[in-house]
């Protein structure tokens, strides 16, 4: 049967176009309940015995839920014990109307196969279609929809023979809706009342978002907030410039402060500040909002204060001191920045939270407060009965709404991970919090690994160069398993040498488009995290097919030069290959081989090569104004059997390493001009911009405190100035002056050339840069090879690879997934040093000031290179007298010891276990003496209880 | 336009009817032909309606669009019209055969319909010199069996009727930038006023009576014919006189008569139906194009 289905829609140009589309009805939709013998479904869905131990419904039943149910309640429907569930194609449109995510999870919920999920397409069925009626909402339709598709249930299993006591009970939280299908002798329930009623499982009630019935009730009627404008007049605002759209990124050192950072037309974007909650009015860090700017008079300077909201009540007039604190003089208007409020959120981007619970103090109390643990994020108040089996447990907890009158946003519990500070909930977290997707492979991803044995076929050898002859090898870090790079270096007959770069041929077994290629362009890099390897593409590609591991026969794209022997490049040649590398050396045994003038084998001689050669490559590199930065990194030892960690050692490099190293730039630098060459519109390049002079206030304000001058006119004349500041008696000063320069550079990022004009990579002093030599672990050196492939037509190219505004989104993603990967590796570091500090006791050690703040110092302790934060002011007692002066900048404490920044300091360090959600570093200072503020030496006993101990 | 041939000897017969006051189908001098209406046709405009009278078939379609007012009348929307003869009508309209006579009989019906006096124009602006609505009628001749104006003067009226014009609100910010906003409900929508609406009698001339909806063979037989428009009152709103020959004064003043008071009848009884048609709201079993 045919209807039509009319409305009305207005056109971008304004008008006003009516609609028509062609809506089929059929009769041959089926029920998919197993007891029907009506309708001629194979394999139903439903099952007959769908019984759930619950108070009100002690008959097996059947649910359908309506829209809002599905859209707030989404937690709960996902859980295991939520089964036999009718979903109508109506609530389906509506919620994929409403929340893309939310749908998403409602359609893998019916993947499910456990979870007996059906999609009735009731707005299909001749009997369930309705029309809309006369003076009706779509709202009021659709509810309408529900219900008769409810009752269309009822009645057709009540035809059914075998339908003993099956019934369907409709959830609605809606009145109306629940009154209206009462009165047409439907079983409709709330979705509190049903979930309340499952005895067997109480801690689904927890579950439960919070719906603005609830809300209420939580605290006083008092309005804390101003209202939202409505998305209309926020429109409006923007459109008229009033308002201003940008993207809300809460500080991480102070709760009361957040920057919006606002993209206007063109490049020209502003960043405004935003100070006080009433200011910040219930935004959440990455929510999208509209800001409304303050009249210059208003603005201010962020305030460089850190402020924790870690109390444990909210007490009105300690918020008020603190926004007090806020505000301080200005000096120099220069550094005044932009303030404002927000005036409406135009789209939230809550996604759940980890974190952990505050249990309330009075007993018994089901309110709780949650504290995420990401800083940014507030705490989260939550509902939950089984606080005390949460307490000391990482939890993860989704916002449900924050309403005018509640300090906190109000959540719901979803998903317990651990105990807390065990290792594999804590690695779990810092997974979840950078979103680096771990999961497991699919099905769909692994059945596009090539099948085992594989071998190298004949169709190989005929289109690649066979240099399983040559003598390659490959040197890495101890127990590295998926490497990616090979080398070898001979001398040819004409006196010239001939150096290879071998990497893995990833892109032979990762096609394009297949579900492998999409899973691995959105995990985009492999992580690495102390211990734990999330790798981008299958164990079997990265360990084995592609690993170029010694002694076997591998696929590889090769990179081949011939070069004099003053390093320079006379040919290069790239091609796809066959290599059987001799040796996978560590770089310390490939240093043990060059230095042992008594190994004179063809790996040994091959490795000379490539060290003097990778030498003078060096030079030429700086010379041409390459940075030499420096990062304090740290390896851990792991205790083989427990995985914690037993000794911790800043990295060593070794000249292998920078042998290696020059190579890979050497390769990825050739490469990235092929593919230009070739593809000048849509080649995958890296770009490291220039930071601009500004951001090296600090590090020429740092050397001049010791008399020295940095030059930032160019990448050569700050190498330069780096080289020669040093100071005799302070050898770990340029070290420090280097990590200092690190922090003011800017992120290279990946890009496609024909979307950006500028090329150029300033660390590396090179005009032009890609990435070719890890496939294995970076998505972006797959689509380099491919590139590289089809220019020197090795392989087809694809559509996606020549369009230069997909390949821009996935560059897009891609550095994404680089930033998150290195926050996430930051801090798999950060927790395994508290691991190894817990077992160490108190320490007392040697370090220098990094930065100097308003109210703190930053300390850095080369031995671990580990970072930490001495605070003056306490909550629970008087600070002492500061003086901050932001020139220098230096903080006098107490007008007796002037903190300058380097200056060398003696602190204690220990873990602070006393909040376990952020177990900290705990650093105190030691030297200089300064009564009051500093602490004593600890004393000896402890370490020496340990250290007998362990003997 | 179609014609069929005609011989002398039929001439007389037909002539020397219409003297008697009978004509070849049976008809008197001022009765119509057998009439079937249906509106609500096609789904995708705004209205329309379906009129066959005899074997001439005519398909009006309405499409309200927001267009700009003229500039002379800022405050009243208006009509576009749009004949298209179908080959399907007559295979003299294949290619661009049909141009010409519906270029011409669109003028007429922009003559006939396109005033104050017909429509109330006013309730199709929607904001002075800026918005409007504009009403574009397309009419689609099926087929041809003669008194072409007559039957697309009933089908716009009854397609007019039959129009529903979604209701829109007029919002403005606060710098005075006006923005159009629809109404999410579907029934939400303004009807046109059609009592004023006129209809159009034909009267063709033949020998020395003239008759009205004249068959393709009477007209064969007639030199010339006058186009009249009357509205429900009786009022003239358009006189044209069509075919080669001649009229004099008195017979134009006799058929002008003749036409007020056929037209005026003709008014009551559409009207009539086409309310009944409407109050059998959505169980009413639609004709359509396959009747």
């Amino acid at each position: 049967m045919l209807k039509s289905k009319t409305f009305v829609k207005k056109t971008r140009a304004g008008g006003v176009m009516k609609v028509v589309r062609e809506h089929y009805l059929r009769d041959d939709i089926w029920c998919g309940s197993e007891v029907c013998t009506e309708c001629k479904d194979g394999a139903p869905v439903l099952q007959q015995d769908a019984r759930v131990e619950s108070d009100l419904c002690a008959y097996p039943h059947y649910l359908i839920p309506d829209t809002n149910v599905v859209l707030h309640q989404i937690d709960i429907l996902e859980d295991p014990l939520i089964r036999n569930v009718i979903i109508l194609q109506t609530v389906l449109q509506e919620v994929r109307h409403r929340s893309p995510p939310v749908y998403k999870r409602i359609k893998d919920a019916t993947h499910e196969k456990e979870k007996h999920f059906y999609t009735f397409t009731n707005e299909h069925h001749r009997q369930t279609f309705i029309e809309r009626e006369q003076g009706e909402s779509i709202n009021d339709r659709n509810d309408r929809a529900i219900r008769v598709a409810a009752k269309w249930y009822t009645e057709h299993l009540n035809k059914a023979p075998s339908v003993g006591e099956l019934k369907v009970v409709l959830l609605t939280n809606d009145r109306a809706n629940r009154d209206k299908a009462e009165q047409n002798g439907l079983l409709a329930y709330r979705c509190e009342e049903y979930i309340k009623s499952l005895t067997g499982n109480p801690e689904l009630v927890d579950r439960l978002a919070l719906t603005s019935d609830d809300q209420n009730e939580i605290t006083g009627s008092k309005l804390l907030f101003p209202e939202h404008l409505p998305l209309s007049r926020i429109q409006a605002g923007i459109k008229s410039g009033t308002f201003l759209q940008g993207t809300f990124r809460a500080s991480r050192d102070n709760y009361l402060e957040a920057t919006v950072f606002v993209q206007r037309e063109g490049d020209d974007s502003t960043e405004v500040l935003l100070q006080g909650l009433q200011n910040l009015n219930r935004a959440v860090h990455q929510d999208v909002v509209a800001v409304e700017l303050f009249p210059k008079e208003q603005w201010v300077a962020p305030s460089s204060v850190v402020l924790q909201d870690d109390r444990p009540s909210d007490k009105e007039t300690e918020e008020e001191e603190a926004e007090k604190k806020l505000e301080s003089p200005v000096l120099d208007p220069s550094r005044l920045k932009p303030t404002g409020r927000v005036v409406g959120i135009i789209k939230r981007n809550w996604r759940p939270f980890c974190g952990m619970l505050n249990q309330s103090q009075i007993k018994e109390a089901t309110r709780h407060l949650f504290t995420p643990a990401d800083r940014r994020i507030p705490r989260i108040r939550i509902e939950t009965r089984q606080a005390s089996t949460l307490v000391g447990q990482r939890i993860i907890v989704a916002i449900d709404g924050w309403p005018r009158n509640s300090r906190y946003p109000n959540g719901h519990f979803v998903r317990n991970l651990g105990g807390a500070g065990d290792k594999d909930t804590e690695t779990e977290v810092l997974l979840l919090e950078h979103d680096v997707p771990h999961q497991p492979f699919s099905q769909a991803v692994l059945s596009f690994l090539p099948k085992m044995p594989w071998g190298i076929t004949e169709e190989d050898l005929k289109v690649r160069a066979d240099l399983r002859h040559l003598c390659v090898c490959s040197v890495d870090p101890p127990g590295c398993t998926d490497i990616d790079d090979a080398l070898h270096c001979r001398e040819l007959e004409n006196g010239n040498l001939e150096v290879g770069v071998h990497i893995a041929d990833v892109s032979h077994f990762i096609r394009p488009g297949n579900a492998l290629d999409q899973e691995a362009a959105s995990r985009g890099t492999t992580v690495y995290l102390c211990g734990k390897r999330i790798d981008m593409v299958p164990e079997l590609l990265s360990s084995n097919l592609c690993s170029l591991r010694s002694n076997v026969e591998r696929l590889a794209f090769s990179c081949i030069w011939e070069m004099n022997h003053k390093a320079e490049i006379l040919n290069t040649r790239f091609t796809k290959s066959i290599i059987n590398s001799k040796a996978s050396l560590t770089y310390a045994e490939a240093q043990m081989r060059i230095d042992d003038a008594s190994m004179n084998d063809d790996i040994t001689k091959s490795l000379r090569g490539l060290n003097t050669l990778a030498k003078i490559l060096k030079g030429q590199r700086i010379a041409k104004g390459a940075l030499t930065l420096s990062s304090p990194e740290v390896r851990f030892h792991m205790d083989s059997e427990t995985h914690d960690p037993i000794d911790l050692q800043t990295k060593e490099l070794k000249d292998t390493n920078s042998m290696v190293e020059e190579f890979m730039l050497l390769a990825n630098i050739s490469v990235a001009q092929k593919i230009y060459e070739e593809f000048s519109e849509c080649a995958l390049l890296r770009k490291h911009p220039a930071p601009p002079p500004s951001n090296y206030d600090i590090l020429i304000k740092a050397a001049k405190s010791r008399e020295l001058e940095i030059r930032i006119d160019s990448a050569k004349a700050l190498a330069d100035s780096l080289n020669e500041a040093v100071l005799e008696d302070f050898p770990y000063f340029n070290t420090l002056l280097r990590i200092l320069a690190t922090r003011c550079m800017m992120q290279a990022v990946y890009f496609c050339s024909g979307m950006d004009s500028d090329f150029h990579h300033y660390g590396l002093a090179s005009p032009i840069y890609t990435h070719f030599t890890s496939p294995i672990r970076r998505y972006s050196d797959i689509i380099v090879h491919r590139l590289l492939a089809v220019a020197i037509n090795a392989d087809s190219t694809y559509p996606d690879l020549m369009d230069k505004h997909k390949q821009s989104s996935l560059c897009n993603n891609l550095n994404y997934r680089h930033k998150m990967a290195q926050y996430a590796q930051r801090a798999s570091v950060a927790f395994h040093t508290q691991l190894f500090f817990k077992n160490k006791g108190i320490l007392n050690e040697e370090g220098f000031i990094l930065f100097v703040r308003k109210n703190a110092i930053i300390i850095l302790i080369p031995k671990f290179g580990l970072e930490g934060t001495v605070f003056f002011e306490n909550n629970d007692k008087p600070g002492p007298r500061l003086n901050f002066d932001s020139e220098g900048p230096t903080l006098t404490v107490e007008d007796q010891h002037t903190f300058h920044i380097f200056d060398r300091v003696k602190v204690t360090i220990s873990l602070d276990a006393s909040n376990i959600q952020h177990q900290k570093i705990r650093m105190a200072l030691v030297e200089p003496v300064i009564p009051g503020v500093s602490v004593a030496l600890p004393e000896p006993e402890p370490e020496a209880k340990k250290l007998k101990l362990d003997r | 336009m179609a014609t069929v041939q005609v011989s002398e000897a039929e001439k007389v017969y037909v002539m020397h009817g219409v003297r008697d006051d009978l004509r070849v189908d049976g008809r008197g001098c001022e009765d119509y032909r057998h009439m079937e209406i249906e509106t609500d046709v096609v789904s995708n405009t705004d209205g329309s309606a379906k009129v066959s009278l005899g074997h001439t078939d005519i398909l009006v379609g309405i499409k309200a669009e927001i267009g700009k007012p003229r500039p002379m009348v800022p405050d009243e929307g208006y009509l576009e019209f749009f004949v298209d003869c179908s080959a399907n009508a007559t295979p003299e309209f294949e290619g661009r055969g049909g141009e010409e006579l519906g270029v011409e009989l669109s003028n007429t019906l922009y003559k006939v319909f396109n005033n104050r006096h017909s429509l109330d124009l006013r309730s199709l602006c929607i904001c002075p010199g800026e918005h409007c609505w504009v009403l574009y009628v397309d009419v689609l001749l099926l087929q041809c069996d003669g008194n072409l104006f007559d039957a697309m003067s009933i089908a716009i009226k009854a397609a007019l009727f039959n129009t529903r014009i979604p209701k829109v609100h007029i919002s403005e910010d606060e710098e005075g930038v006006k923005e159009i906003e629809l109404s999410d409900d579907p029934y939400d929508c303004m009807r046109l006023n059609v009592e004023n609406v006129p209809c159009i009698v034909t009267l063709c001339k033949i020998a020395h009576r003239h008759v009205v909806d004249a068959t393709l063979q009477e007209k064969a037989c007639s030199v010339a014919s006058l186009l009249i428009s009357v509205t429900h009152k009786g009022m003239v709103t358009c006189v044209r006189k069509l075919g080669r020959g001649s009229l004099d004064p008195d017979s134009i003043f006799e058929m002008t008569e003749t036409g007020k008071r056929v037209g005026k009848a003709l008014h009551a009884p559409l009207m009539e139906l086409l309310q009944k048609e409407e109050s059998l709201g959505k169980k009413r079993q639609k004709v359509g194009f396959l009747a």
